[in-house]
């Protein structure tokens, strides 16, 4: 049995001579490592789950007409041209203009009308019917909630008023037949969606307006999203294309990073309370065995071995509360992911606690520097214990 | 030396002349009549493009800029404070309704219209009467139910600090009961001479009680002291960051009271149950090496 090994039994054994005091410690380590595992997970769960999110569409560039975040901005003039002229760079495979608009389906259901293009209606997002009865370019497909809250099916004509311009009147009602139920990836709990065609919907504002909220760029293979956003920027400067990773970084930026901060002060905390807690207990512990230390020092044990015993007991403390902290801490992250996606305006694919193998990494790797750093004074204290000074005070 | 920056950035109009002058934060120019029209900035533009009230800058409605109309900056204004725009940039002028239409070269439209009324309490049935009036204009309280969605934004976020302080408590606990256990510990020796000496296990455990109140007592005063001197620094930081007038972290009696109601009796559980674990031996196995 090498030296390293007979350290940790001695060190195990000393732990479970008070198996209460260790529980304890063990439990108390397991709540504050599931709290700082959830932290890590937050930090960056809603980044990891929003940049999913928007790849999960299906184009890597976003166009806007101002550097703000999405639909936050001025629209864009023109957007049938422009999508055309940017579909005809070598580095764009397909470009298409998306616009979002109250409407009011007759009598007085309020939902979000999306109008767009482009291979998109064939289902990257939410223009296929999930009962296949979509079929031409005048329909609307429509999300569950707004089926339901219409009670109406595929088939089915609908009147609905549309408010082209914000904050106006809307205009008269016009039929839309239902061409399908879909499932809208930007979605909220709440949300009432339908979808159209770009065309339809210019017809139904009265053939005004070719105004897009946005365009989105798919690149063209072998290319990539910051070609094509160099390229869309050689060739229209007035236009702000953002590349998925550009978009998630101006998120980080604003509306993100709260959860961002939080996590960042809460992992802080947790591990401050953590080193508190290995500290004290491994203090105490020594000092009731400074009798026993004393004891097997003068028998011959070196200053390493009794040094090596409190880091063995501090590492067994840490390592078992922080195995345990793992499971602990994904139960949690799903009650409290529940709990944030209650907010309204969350898209329901959206997670704020998202794993990542990294996160455990640093979850084990700042754990692990805990333990070091609260094995510290306790290792000084064994270290330099005075063998007959402290026989003679606490035997004799 | 000429500054020339096209800076994109919300315009809000007012239909008061008056108002234009009324939220105004710092100081005012002197206004000329004969010259460009005024117009408020916010703190952050200010900030941000080193403007000074009574400089003349150039607005368009063009995103490129073009045909600007010149303006004086009569004033700066901090925006309402908006948790729903936390992090976003508050680049916004104010300027009178006329010179809005002239700028965006529009017909005479606005986007609402702000009625105040003598009683708050009446807004919904004066919503009802008036919306039947106006065929296809939204009629709606301001406190309805955009305002009932902002709320629930914070509900939830409520939610979730309690959720976090819920879990931060028990690993407080826990951390609580081992220190106890640890102190219990330590007395051991004086427990049990204590007994043999004819003190009962009621009178040391009451002993304990009273030193567990102390300490938790202690402990959540400390605790409320100290959240109330890091909370100035806390809303500076966040306040910073965000560039917001906003107050992120408040000390309110209630949250005093709350703290305290759940730490002291919490510490005295801790100091019983270790007290307990003590007491529950024989006197002469407690004095025993």
């Amino acid at each position: 049995m090498s030296t390293a090994t007979r350290s940790l039994a001695f060190a195990a054994r000393s732990l479970l001579r008070q198996p209460g005091r260790a529980g304890v410690g063990i439990l108390g380590i397991a709540a504050v490592g599931a709290l700082l595992f959830d932290m890590l997970l937050l930090s960056r769960g809603l980044v990891v789950s929003f940049r999913e999110l928007l790849d999960s569409v299906g184009f890597d560039v976003r166009i806007l007409s101002s550097d703000s975040l999405p639909m936050g901005g001025a629209r864009l003039a023109n957007a049938s041209q422009i999508a055309r002229d940017l579909a005809a760079l070598p580095e764009v495979a397909e470009a298409i203009p998306i616009r979002v608009i109250d409407a009011e389906a007759v009598p007085a259901v309020g939902f979000a009308l999306m109008a767009i293009d482009g291979d998109f209606r064939a289902g990257r997002a939410g223009r296929a019917g999930r009962d296949g009865g979509y079929e031409g370019s005048e329909g609307l497909v429509i999300n569950q909630r707004l089926a339901d809250a219409l009670k109406v099916k595929a088939g089915d004509t609908i009147r609905v008023r549309v408010s082209c311009v914000s904050g106006r009147a809307p205009l008269p009602p016009s039929p839309f037949p239902v061409a399908g139920v879909g499932e809208f990836p930007f979605d909220d709990g709440a949300q009432l969606t339908a979808s159209t065609s770009w065309a339809r919907l210019r017809s139904a504002c009265g053939g005004e307006g070719d105004d897009a909220d946005m365009l989105l760029v798919a690149s063209r293979e072998g290319h990539g999203a910051d070609a094509a956003v160099r390229a869309i920027r050689r060739a229209r400067p007035d236009l702000h294309p953002a590349t998925n990773e550009e978009i998630v970084a101006r998120m980080q930026q604003g509306s993100f990073s709260y959860f961002r901060q939080i996590s960042a002060v809460l992992s802080t905390i947790t591990l401050l309370f953590g080193f508190l807690l290995i500290t004290v207990l491994l203090t105490v512990s020594v000092n009731q065995r400074l009798a026993e230390i004393a004891a097997v020092r003068a028998l011959g044990f070196s200053r390493g071995r009794v040094a090596a015993d409190v880091l063995w007991q501090s590492a067994l403390l840490v390592g078992s509360g922080g195995l345990l902290a793992v499971p602990l801490g994904f139960a949690l992250s799903l009650w409290l992911d529940r709990i944030l996606k209650a907010m309204p305006g969350v898209p329901t694919s959206i997670h704020f606690f998202v794993f990542e193998p990294r996160a455990l990494a640093l979850h084990a790797t700042l754990l692990v520097v805990t333990a070091l750093a609260a094995a510290m004074y306790p290792i000084r204290l064994v270290a330099a214990l005075p063998i007959a000074e402290t026989l003679r005070n606490e035997v004799v | 030396m000429a500054r020339r920056a096209i800076v994109s950035l919300a315009a809000a109009a007012l239909a008061l002349a008056q108002t234009l002058g009324d939220n105004t934060a710092a100081s005012q120019a002197d206004v000329t009549r004969d010259g460009p029209p005024e117009l408020l900035v916010s703190r952050q533009l200010l900030e941000a493009q080193h403007l000074s009230v009574g400089e003349v800058v150039s607005i368009s409605a063009d995103p490129k800029g073009d045909q600007p109309q010149p303006f004086r900056i009569a004033g700066v204004y901090e925006p309402l404070p908006d948790p729903m725009r936390l992090g976003a940039l508050r680049h916004e002028v104010r300027l009178h309704l006329p010179d809005l239409v002239s700028l965006t070269s529009s017909a005479d439209s606005v986007d609402a219209i702000n009625v105040a009324l003598p009683d708050p309490a009446t807004a919904a049935a004066f919503a009802r009467e008036v919306a039947p009036r106006l065929p296809g204009m939204m009629v709606r309280s301001t406190s309805a139910p955009d305002e009932a969605q902002r709320a629930a934004t914070f509900i939830v976020l409520d939610r979730f600090h309690l959720a976090i302080a819920i879990v931060t408590v028990i690993g407080s606990s826990v951390f609580l009961l081992a220190l106890t256990l640890m102190l219990v510990d330590e007395r051991r020796e004086t427990v049990g001479i204590l007994r043999l000496i004819g003190f009962r296990r009621r009178r040391i455990l009451l002993y304990m009680l009273a030193e567990g109140v102390v300490l938790a007592g202690t402990g959540a005063i400390t605790g409320v002291v100290l959240a109330a001197l890091l909370q100035g620094g806390v809303n500076r930081f966040f306040q910073w960051r965000y560039d917001t007038a906003l107050l992120f972290v408040r000390v309110t009696p209630g949250v005093v009271a709350r703290s305290i109601a759940m730490s002291v009796p919490l510490g005295v559980l801790a100091s019983i149950a270790s007290s307990w674990t003590l007491l529950r031996h024989e006197a002469i196995s407690l004095s025993r090496r």
